[in-house]
């Protein structure tokens, strides 16, 4: 009986794996490969997404984030079509004898109708490609989208899209369907940024001038993603121009921007060097008199990037950014990014293709008191960094027209300082360091894109992720008979050694995308994907502050996890002109970070005791129509969601709506081309107010009223909603500076109709009479805003 | 810290706003509410009982009338507090050393509308303060909050005493005229802001030393400060007291009840009274501004 179940399972497994891969025999017959890279004939840049098409067959493939394809087929004559949206297509005769290695360069259509694609593939590719809960944006089109106070923003455009929102105007980062906004994994040539804004959320830390590409995937997410669980935003900057020398830039409101991109060595390689920096200060130091002589104000950030084509089978890239903000007058603050990634593109053969990255990331922030005076008798200074190195293989394995097998690894080595800081009181010197918190985090993953048959395909993978909490560092063990929603107290502190394994989580992360295609524009899409996340943002504001602290999983703190599974119905009409799309997502959330009150989460080495934990629930439906031809683009998008927490010790124990609940949201952006010289952008959105709560009674204590909430009940009102119409024109020059090269003017208006949009409304004393109370209506930007842009290219 | 926010985002929030609006929200039940702060010098004592009334209700609170307020020492030696004047502030007046004693718990029981409760604390040290000095300052502008451009800037001087875990509120008096605000409460875990500043047996740092300085000082300006040792759950009732009286912008916390000290007898009733009941011990300094005495500018 054993044996025949035995036998059974071996049976089921060699049938899987035959299903899975798919190695029929019939593949093996006399077949050849051919492979290459796509880049663009401007500047020599890899296209992402292009797809190859051999018509006899009715095959295709799409390139890779590198550029790279390969595609299999018996030997033959057939045509291969060569198409991405905006640039011209190829159609070439290719006689397939023996494997061989083709590169194609794509030139620009550079017509007008051409410029204002909104994602540059195959005009079906939506219908017909396996990815669901994904939204590109081109940079051309957040070009054109009108910007606070005209600085081309890409975290500030994802906004836009369904599926994503902010706890409003001006707060650091952005919510994907009901997620937290350290549940976003924010890549940067695959390096994670832990704070993806300048002046506390204004602006995102991406200079438009480099970035390439850019991809939101909220669902369905494949099984070489991790370490988040809500969202991957996947920004990867541009190679840089190896055609020739070009320098870019502009004049703004807030940033001026400078760019230098050029090939070296006979173009075998290239870069791109590219700086922005705030200027108010500048424009200020006059009008500043003795006092405010020192005081500083200013960000910047400097991305560069450069790549080597060593010969046909091996490129290498180095990527870096580093970005600071800076304030200070009688104190000192600033915080910054730095990323730094090194990846090795190797072609084993032209069905293997493998990246290797290697990546440090680093974010910290410093705070301290005017330390100009040497001998200052009182001083202060605190500083704070979470640190991270990784390797990261990723292979790609063309086996056939139907499959192709992704699979790889990852390890992550951590360092989490939550504080340093010396204080100073009377010429006395003490100390305050928090233990280093050191972690590592590693996985696994294999994936398969399987065209199963002309209207199925599949991906599917498996994930698996492990942590290990390391030593050295404290261990804390709290009193867990605490009644929930108070201060845990310390039961004991033991000190771990240097390399012990503190704790160790382990977790399968399946993940399943399906496309059945119902005819030739519709096509039905099913995702779900568990995801598992070891590293927590400690923030208990309304918006994230730069002095939230990263904190490692622990023995107390547990790794979030969420599932979720997603329904899309996807369809085009008018021979592509418009696509729309369905989406509904059911999420579940586990092991979700909440604070007692009164919580002391910045240097405090207990701060695991001032945690409380819940769970969470996110479902919605996301509905989005999109017109891709003709001189009018642009979409409209509308959420219908809700997200909520439950939290043992929070409102009674119940289902409360979450502080970042919004249930509509609907977004509307329109790029419309009028001529060769104009085109104007405008993007209206509305959305329901965040929830609140208010208090139901006061009481005076000391002369002073106090909030009480007699049902200590969260959330349960909510603030009045938010909406907004802003609009661009931007005027394109025939020549930039001395008659060279281009430039355009970007005139934009934010907030049109000067609408003060609540970010909240709370309760406070009368400032003349602490004994009485009041509401007050907080707006971020409370004004139209008007301003101008002037890009050049030379 | 929320200070350093507030400086950066008053010079960066050109474009926002505050507004006061109508807001309608639904009124609850009301409370007891005991509002009961004693310090262990020999003049009157008050414990203030009133009811909790709907959050934006104009008109002054109720007092709660008729009941029976007694302090218990250690040792059960009853203080008896009473409403004289029949405006629900129950009063008593030490009458020799026997009150409230350094390092001992005190109890306050309270009998009202046949609900019976308790609340403990405990009167902790209090260091001395040693000085009062102050500079001539000049601020770039003139202050929005009112006080002069230019003027003196004072400090106290007093060290926090030796052992972790003292924790102090300060407050002051400008010419006779008492501060109290929930921004001009000043709060001092040891001689630093809080428990993770590790600043135990220091001079109080500089924020706090200058915290006595709502406007800048003039010439003849009388100013006192208060030292009041307070029990750490009062430090951390009175730094939610003023986190939720300053609760908004883009840094808001969620609003959340403050706790109360104060104890139904009845683990079963459903009369649950808040406000808080604690015991200071007090340092005070007193000085007239003195412009010769100012340190010059720096």
């Amino acid at each position: 009986m054993l044996n025949f179940t035995f036998e059974k399972f071996t049976n089921l497994k060699l049938v899987s794996f035959i299903f899975f891969f798919s190695l029929n025999s019939v593949l093996a017959q006399d077949k050849v490969t051919i492979s290459g890279k796509i880049s663009e004939a401007k500047n020599g840049e890899g296209m992402i997404g292009v797809n190859l098409y051999l018509k006899e067959l009715q095959i295709g493939v799409s390139t890779n984030v590198y550029g790279f394809y390969s595609i299999t087929a018996p030997k033959g004559i057939y045509t291969l079509f060569i198409t991405y949206v905006g640039y011209k297509s190829i159609a070439k005769n290719v006689e397939l004898i023996d494997n061989k290695t083709l590169n194609f360069e794509l030139e620009e259509e550079g017509k007008l109708l051409d410029e204002v694609v909104i994602k540059g593939e195959r005009e079906d590719d939506n219908i017909k490609n396996i990815e669901m809960s994904v939204n590109k944006v081109e940079m051309k089109t957040i070009k054109k989208m009108p910007a606070l106070l005209g600085e081309v923003d890409v975290i500030r455009s994802i906004q836009f899209l369904p599926g994503v929102s902010s706890v409003g105007e001006g707060s650091s980062g952005f919510n994907v369907r009901g997620g937290a906004i350290d549940q976003n994994l924010v890549l940067l040539d695959e390096a994670p940024v832990y704070n993806s804004s300048h002046l506390f959320g204004f602006f995102s830390v991406f200079n438009p001038d480099v970035v390439k590409d850019v991809k939101l995937i909220k669902g369905g997410i494949p099984s070489s993603y991790g370490g988040r669980i809500s969202s991957i935003l996947d920004v990867r900057m541009k190679e840089g121009n190896s055609k020739k020398p070009e320098f870019s830039g502009g004049l703004g409101t807030i940033f001026s921007r400078f760019a230098y991109e050029r090939p070296y060595l006979k173009e075998k390689g290239s870069f791109i060097v590219a700086l922005r920096r705030s200027y108010i200060d500048i424009l200020a130091k006059p009008f500043l008199n003795n006092d405010l002589k020192n005081s500083r104000f200013y960000f910047y950030d400097f991305t560069a990037k450069t790549n080597y084509k060593i010969n046909d089978k091996n490129t290498v890239f180095l990527s870096g950014y580093f970005g600071r903000d800076v304030f200070g007058a009688d104190f000192g603050f600033n915080w910054g990014n730095s990323t730094t990634s090194f990846r090795w593109n190797h072609v084993f053969n032209n069905k293997l293709f493998l990246n290797t990255t290697v990546f440090y990331s680093n974010y910290d922030y410093s705070l301290d008191s005017d330390l100009k005076d040497e001998n200052n008798q009182d001083s202060f200074e605190w500083k704070s960094n979470i640190l991270n190195y990784s390797i990261k293989p990723d292979f790609n394995y063309y086996i056939n027209a139907k499959n192709t097998l992704s699979f790889g690894g990852q390890v992550i080595y951590y360092t989490f300082n939550p504080g340093q800081a010396t204080a100073v009181s009377g010429g006395q010197s003490r100390s305050i360091g928090l233990d280093s918190k050191y972690a590592v985090e590693s996985a696994l993953y294999i994936g398969n894109e399987q065209k199963v048959s002309s209207n199925l395909t599949l991906n599917y993978g498996l994930r698996y992720s492990f942590y290990t909490y390391l030593g050295p560092g404290t261990v804390y063990t709290f009193d867990e008979n605490t009644s929930p929603g108070d201060r845990k107290e310390v039961l004991s502190a033991e000190k771990a050694t240097k390399g012990e394994g503190i704790k160790t989580y382990g977790n399968l992360e399946p993940r399943l995308a399906l496309n059945i295609g119902v005819n030739a524009s519709t096509s039905i899409k099913i995702g779900y994907n568990r995801l598992a996340q070891y590293i927590h943002l400690l923030s208990n504001t309304v918006a994230s502050s730069p002095l939230d602290v990263w904190t490692p999983s622990s023995n107390n703190i547990k790794p979030q996890i969420s599932d979720q599974i997603a329904f899309g119905l996807f369809k085009n009409f008018s021979d592509n002109m418009y696509e729309s799309s369905v989406e509904v997502y059911f999420k579940t959330l586990k092991n979700q970070i909440d604070y007692i009150r009164n919580a002391d989460l910045l240097l405090n080495p207990a701060v695991e005791g001032d945690l409380m934990f819940g769970i969470g629930r996110a479902y919605g439906a996301e509905f989005f129509i999109k017109k891709n031809k003709g001189k009018l683009n642009g979409w409209v998008s509308y959420t219908l969601a809700r997200t909520e927490r439950k939290v043992d010790g929070l409102n009674n124990n119940n289902w409360f709506v979450s502080r970042i609940d919004k249930i509509h949201n609907l977004s509307v952006v329109g790029i419309f081309d009028i001529s060769k010289k104009w085109s104007f952008g405008s993007t209206m959105s509305f959305a329901t107010g965040t929830p609140a709560s208010f208090p139901t009674n006061k009481f005076v204590w000391q002369g002073i009223a106090l909030p009480q909430n007699y049902t200590d009940e969260r959330n349960t009102y909510r603030i009045p909603n938010s909406h907004r119409l802003d609009l661009s024109a931007t005027r394109k020059n025939k020549h930039a500076l001395f008659k060279k090269g281009e430039s355009e003017w970007v005139f934009s208006i934010y907030n049109v109709y000067n609408r003060k949009n609540p970010f909240s409304v709370y309760v406070r004393q009368n400032p003349d009479d602490p004994s009485k109370t009041e509401a007050v209506k907080y707006s971020v930007f409370a004004s139209i805003i008007p301003a101008v842009t002037y890009n050049f290219k030379f | 810290m929320k200070k350093v926010f507030l400086l950066i985002l008053v010079s960066v929030s050109f474009l926002a706003c505050e507004q006061v609006i109508d807001l309608e929200v639904k009124d609850g039940v009301s409370q007891l509410v005991v509002d009961a702060w004693l310090t262990d010098e020999q003049k009157e004592q008050s414990i203030k009982l009133t009811l909790s009334q709907p959050y934006f209700e104009e008109a002054d609170p109720q007092p709660a009338l008729g009941a029976q307020v007694i302090v218990y020492n250690e040792d059960s030696t009853a203080h008896v507090f009473t409403d004289i004047d029949n405006d629900g502030i129950y009063t008593y007046t030490p009458k020799n050393n026997e009150y409230l004693k350094q390092d001992e718990r005190t109890a306050l029981y309270i009998k009202y509308e046949n609900e019976e409760y308790y609340s403990l604390s405990e009167l902790k040290r209090v260091p001395k303060i040693d000085s009062i000095g102050y500079e001539v300052f000049s601020f770039p502008i003139t202050p929005p909050n009112g006080g002069p451009k230019d003027g003196f800037l004072a400090q106290f001087y007093a060290n926090d005493i030796v052992g972790d875990g003292d924790t102090y509120m300060i407050r002051s008096y400008k010419n006779d005229t008492l501060r109290f605000a929930p921004n001009d409460i000043t709060l001092a875990y040891d001689a630093g802001f809080s428990a993770g500043s590790k600043s135990d047996g220091l001079l109080f740092i500089l924020p706090i030393r200058q915290s006595i300085n709502q406007t800048l000082f003039l010439d003849k300006d009388k100013l006192k400060v208060e030292l009041f040792s307070i029990p750490v759950e009062a430090y951390y009732y009175l730094f939610q007291l003023k986190q939720e009286s300053s609760n908004g912008g883009i840094f808001a916390t969620p609003l959340s009840n403050i706790p109360t000290n104060i104890i139904n007898l009845n683990g079963q009733s459903t009369k649950k009274a808040i406000g808080a009941f604690f015991v200071s011990k007090v340092s005070t300094f007193e000085t007239v501004i003195d412009k010769s005495l100012a340190k010059p500018k720096q």
